[in-house]
């Protein structure tokens, strides 16, 4: 099985909303500002819930939130 | 400082009062030389209640945790469990090893290092939570 790659958009998705600030996007999704850093610079991979809960916030599909990438695919 | 770092500081201060405030106790009683149940029993009391008033603190706090500190503090869990199994498997194998098959040690020794287990599992408990922090301030 080759490496899998998950990649987010959520800073600009962020930036694009209103210049929302770390803060406030936590909070929206009740989380903490480490958890929004965390997942921005790819440390940390959000629970279904929680991506769910993103991307209501930001209007948009999953997909334009997250993307997988397979090394297989 | 986030509130998972305050608990785990604040668990680690905990831990080290109670080990202290019972080690202070048994060496007293013992100095004392109390016989019998005097010896554990009290210090030992004392040093328990301590402790599960920091416990009973810290389980409030974990409710308010966030998913990725829940994570955290599992993978914490997991380590402090392998610590305290291989403490509790190596003071049996060591106790075998020095007074012999067929040797005596008191009995109170069972429950301090059943005791010395569990604050040794909750100090690497808040060390693995501090040390995961640091590296993530650190960007690794």
């Amino acid at each position: 099985m080759g490496s899998n790659q998950l990649t987010n958009r959520v800073r600009r998705l962020r930036f694009d909303n209103g210049e929302m600030t770390q803060q406030q996007l936590a909070e929206k999704v009740g989380v903490t500002r480490q958890t929004i850093i965390a997942i921005e610079s790819g440390k940390y991979a959000p629970s279904l819930p929680l991506v769910f809960k993103l991307a209501r916030t930001f209007g948009v599909p999953i997909e334009e939130v997250f993307q997988y990438e397979s090394e297989d695919a | 400082m986030n509130r998972l770092e305050r608990k785990s500081w604040l668990e680690l201060a905990g831990v080290a009062v109670c080990m202290a405030l019972t080690g202070v106790c048994v060496a007293a009683l013992v100095h004392l030389d109390s016989k019998g149940m005097d010896r554990l029993l009290i210090g030992g009391t004392v040093g328990l209640i301590a402790g599960l008033v920091v416990c009973v603190r810290s389980a409030s706090a974990e409710a308010k945790l966030d998913e990725r500190e829940k994570a955290i503090l599992r993978k914490a869990f997991a380590w402090a469990s392998k610590v305290a199994i291989g403490f509790w498997g190596g003071s049996s194998f060591v106790a075998f090893f020095v007074v012999g098959g067929k040797g005596k040690i008191e009995v109170y020794f069972l429950p301090l290092l059943f005791v010395a287990g569990l604050f040794l599992a909750q100090f690497v408990q808040s060390a693995v939570v501090l040390i995961q922090s640091a590296k993530e301030e650190h960007g690794q």
